[in-house]
């Protein structure tokens, strides 16, 4: 069988040691061995970004860190965004825009906009565009996640 | 069967509202079920060898060192498959087509790079990947041919020799009038042939199967990836000499079909058979390589196209003849069957005629995909009609104007046989040229001070969305039906239970089959639970496809609401002591009667009564659940104008499409966020095929040369022109609440909107563009044949 390696890693605030296979790739892990599947995996390229998580507090695509990568480090998935009850302002943003549709690319965004509303940079309607790139969507046609991102960063006072 | 809108009480999420979707909250937590989320215990994996060829002879399969590797639990070559499993099924087959039967693995020869020749079922994937890195094939590399139109010269390399003599797998032609006469005998003739691109859908998610078969119970339960469980039920048991009643196909949520999950592939196939004798569950999720080359592409067409007209711009005839490429072989759907049915446009055209001819290619096989052959022939149509607007003289939104059918001439059968329902297909144009300010732009000139010159591009187009009548569909040899179904089941806590086989793959319909219930029940939105696309629990259905799904089941969950609120109100009526059930309804979370707020009876209470069986008139059978089916009588055919507003560089064939306007009509609309949510996603996807998407092979190699999302470019967000939205709504009369689809409309207008655009910036230039997609290097180049046909006398 494979050689399997110890990790310690804090995935949504909890600390979790696993022994993981050298070539698992993180999102695998995640997903496999942690039971977060809300982490989606679209490429296994880093392109398409379904796989986005926070690294450390950075957008990062977990296709393309191994497993092994992760160990002492800082994961948050999409799991970790909701109380338990109900929606985050961000997620809620998201349904009153009708930013999602399949919901396959759904949480790349999430953790995508997470991130860029932690920045705490200004930005624009075009900013956005441009930061949510790494992320593709087939169903939206992007402008109402837009919407929703800016909503949030912005307030709802922005224009539509 | 016209049923207009109740219209006595508009219900706070009834049909109209913009209700919040009931899919958005599972999915934002990342509590969605999508197919390879399923990860049950005990389960093993599945990886598929492929051809690396276009057309290949197998001389010999070595699977010995891949079955000594540890893990690997069986593999399985084409031989076996074919001796244990009945071929696929076509779902829709084409019309005078003779059979084409493939399995799941091929046999002696392949036809497509990328076609499965032999699986692997192991401990884990990377296990199973490993060992079809050990499995030695010998092929015979067999010539090969790629081009749709040279696969069907006479020295092609013919494809399915036992069953062809060509690569030409059927010709359906269609038509009315005279239209060879009456072109001869026209003032003016414009004719061209169109280029249309190989794109591919790309759902976010990839395709994916579990399988697990008890043989005790003699029960197959699949959860797939796909927008017709039902459909995938019966192919399933088909492919497996299995009984209907041995399959439960589990569909929970889709991440995105738009065609590409019509029916069975040959992996699902595979997984169950290896579950079969395996015993223990084998799952199996494509990768994004094996998806470029395995799941079905589309559109790919050359289009001859024709329109006659008088000096006046009066169109007197219309003939296309087009070649769709089918791939190496079929797929449940086949290339697109739907450009001949809407070749005409929204024109009135008395004579024409329409060809489809189908080819088979050494490329991988081609499928449904949102449009289905409308985005197709809207493209050749109407950039044919900018050319003759150009060659008369005459302004390209007035000469639509001229030819467009009138309101009143609807209901109207064009020369292909489609029944158009009803629509102001003028006032949609209209609109669009207001929204643009067409006569300002006009009067302002193509130049600009920075030397670009700005271009407007019209089009305007019907969209056929659901199916005619199931004996329309049977005419075509089509294995599924028109219809919809849904069950109702009143449940305890006062909530109603809606089982429906259509699942959930971005479309909304969850959301839109509660408004409706909503609406004609009179129970609140928010305690209708939707349970979809698991065939153990849902009434037998036909799926989420062809804009379809709404205008069915909007009769269906119309009338078991109604059935199922009758009841209660009767049942109510008994335990208020009243005679009847006048002065009754359904208020909520409550029977009311109607006046005296006073009277109510909870529905948890009369859910219970009728459930148990007590307290209830002694003429009604316990329980509280209704099942109905409900098929149109006729498709309804959407409608819209379009107009793109481009600027070019002359110089270098850049542009930037600076405003994009659509004016659509979907009939009556269940949800205005929805249907808007609706059209801009086909939207993107039309701007991607028209602008940046194209699926190319190399001539020589014969092997896709950009399979993968580093070289295949689908729009992202900061890649789509600011597009605006504008809706008539004139209700179909042919349908419930006179809804009409909505899914798909928004693939059609983008090709042609932005060629004309392009083409009319540079009219000084004589450009034009006859093939998709439309690039800077694309204008460049036609810049460049516009100048030399210009310099030689």
């Amino acid at each position: 069988m494979e050689d399997l390696i110890e990790i310690t890693v804090t995935v949504n605030g909890r600390a979790v040691h696993e022994r993981v296979p050298a070539r698992m790739h993180a999102a695998d892990f995640l997903r496999g061995q942690l039971g977060l599947t809300g982490t989606h995996v679209g490429c296994e390229q880093g392109v398409c970004g379904m796989c986005t998580v926070l690294l450390d507090g950075e957008a990062v695509k977990s296709c393309l860190l191994l497993a092994p990568q992760l160990d002492g480090h800082e994961v948050a998935t999409v799991e970790s965004l909701a109380p338990d009850e109900g929606l985050a302002p961000l997620q809620q943003a998201f349904k009153e825009a009708h930013a999602l549709q399949c919901g396959f690319c759904t949480p790349g965004f999430l953790m995508t906009a997470t991130a860029l509303a932690r920045s705490g940079r200004t930005l624009s309607r075009d900013d956005i565009r441009e930061e949510l790139t790494g992320v593709l969507c087939r169903c939206t046609g992007y402008e109402n996640i837009v919407t929703a991102v800016d909503r949030h960063i912005n307030g709802e006072h922005v224009d539509v | 069967m016209s049923e207009t809108l109740e219209q006595t009480r508009t219900r706070a999420n009834g049909v109209g509202a913009a209700a919040l979707r009931k899919e958005d909250d599972r999915l934002l937590r990342g509590d969605g079920r999508f197919t390879d989320d399923v990860d049950p215990a005990h389960a093993l994996h599945m990886a598929i060898g492929r051809c690396p060829f276009p057309h290949a002879r197998i001389l010999e399969i070595d699977v010995s060192a891949a079955a000594e590797l540890e893990g690997v639990q069986q593999i399985l070559v084409g031989a076996e498959v074919a001796q244990r499993t009945e071929p696929i099924s076509v779902l829709r087959p084409v019309p005078g087509a003779p059979q084409l039967p493939y399995y799941a693995l091929a046999g002696e020869v392949c036809v497509y790079e990328g076609q499965p020749v032999v699986s692997v079922v192991a401990t884990s994937r990377a296990v199973a990947e490993d060992a079809i890195e050990l499995i030695d094939i010998d092929y015979d590399p067999l010539p090969h041919v790629s081009d749709v139109l040279e696969a069907l010269a006479d020295d092609a390399p013919v494809l399915h020799p036992l069953q062809l003599s060509s690569n030409l797998l059927a010709t359906n032609p269609q038509g009315n009038g005279d239209p060879d006469a009456v072109m001869a005998a026209a003032h003016i003739v414009v004719s061209d042939r169109f280029r249309i691109n190989r794109v591919t859908g790309l759902p976010m998610e990839p395709r994916a199967i579990v399988a697990h078969w008890r043989p005790g119970a003699r029960e197959l339960t699949a959860h797939v990836s796909t927008q017709v469980p039902h459909l995938v039920r019966m192919q399933l048991a088909e492919s497996l000499r299995l009984d209907e009643g041995d399959v439960r196909v589990i569909t929970s949520d889709v991440g995105g079909g738009f065609g590409l999950k019509l029916g069975v592939y040959p992996e699902d196939v595979l997984a169950c058979l290896h579950a079969i004798d395996l015993r223990r569950p084998v799952k199996w999720t494509e990768d994004r390589l094996e998806h470029f080359r395995a799941t079905t592409h589309a559109r790919e067409a050359v289009h001859d196209f024709a329109i006659g007209a008088d000096a006046d711009g009066r169109i007197t005839a219309m003939t296309n003849t087009y070649t769709t490429d089918l791939g190496g072989q079929n797929s449940p759907f086949g290339s697109a069957q739907l450009s001949s049915i809407v070749f005409t446009g929204p024109y009135r055209v008395d004579d024409g005629f329409v060809q489809r001819r189908v080819a088979l290619t050494n490329k991988t096989p081609v499928g449904a995909y949102r449009g289905y052959g409308q985005p197709e022939v809207n493209f050749a149509r109407e950039l044919l009609m900018d050319r003759l607007a150009r060659r008369l003289g005459i302004d390209p939104l007035e000469l639509r104007m001229r030819n467009m059918l009138a309101q009143e001439d609807l209901p109207w059968r064009n020369p292909a046989g489609a029944l158009y329902d009803s629509g102001d297909y003028r006032l949609a144009l209209q609109m669009v040229a207001d929204a643009v300010d067409y006569d300002a732009l006009r009067a302002a000139g193509r130049e600009r001070p920075d030397g670009r010159r700005v271009g407007i591009g019209l089009t305007s187009f019907v969209e056929r969305t659901g199916y005619a009548s199931a004996k329309f569909l049977a005419n075509r040899g089509s294995r599924y039906g028109a219809h919809e179904s849904v069950t109702l089941r009143a449940n305890r806590s006062g909530g109603i239970d809606l089982f429906t086989g259509v699942s959930s793959m971005g479309q909304s319909s969850e959301t839109a089959f509660a408004q409706i219930c909503s609406q004609v029940h009179g129970i609140a939105f928010d305690a209708i639970r939707v349970h979809a696309g698991d065939t153990g629990a849902t009434p037998l259905n036909t799926g989420a496809f062809a804009s379809r799904t709404l205008i069915a089941a909007a009769g269906a969950v119309s009338a078991a609401a109604t059935e199922l609120r009758d009841k209660t109100l009767r049942i109510a009526a008994h335990r208020l002591e009243l005679d009847d059930v006048d002065g009754l309804e359904v208020d909520g979370d409550a029977v009311v009667v109607q006046g005296d707020p006073s009277r109510r009876i909870p529905l948890a209470e009369l859910h219970m009564a009728a459930i148990i069986g007590q307290g209830i008139p002694v003429d009604e059978h316990p329980g509280l659940e209704a099942t109905a089916h409900f098929e149109p009588e006729h498709a309804a055919y959407a409608f819209g104008s379009a107009a793109a507003v481009v600027a070019v560089d002359p110089e270098t064939g850049d542009f930037e499409i600076e405003r994009f306007v659509l004016v659509h009509d979907c009939g009556t609309m269940v949800n205005p966020t929805l249907v808007d949510g609706q059209v801009r996603g086909a939207l993107a996807q039309g701007f991607g095929a028209a602008l940046s998407e194209e699926l190319r092979y190399d001539a020589d190699t014969g092997q896709l040369v950009n399979g993968s999302m580093l070289d295949y470019f689908v729009p992202t967000a900061a890649d789509l022109p600011p597009i605006e939205l504008h809706h008539t709504e004139v209700p179909s009369p042919f349908t419930t609440f006179g809804v009409r689809g909505v899914g798909e409309i928004g693939t059609i207008p983008p090709g042609a909107a932005i060629a004309n655009a392009v083409c009319d910036a540079l009219a000084d230039f004589d450009v034009q563009i006859s093939r998709l997609p439309v690039t800077p290097e694309l204008v460049w180049r036609e810049l460049q044949q516009a100048r030399n046909r210009s310099e030689t006398p």
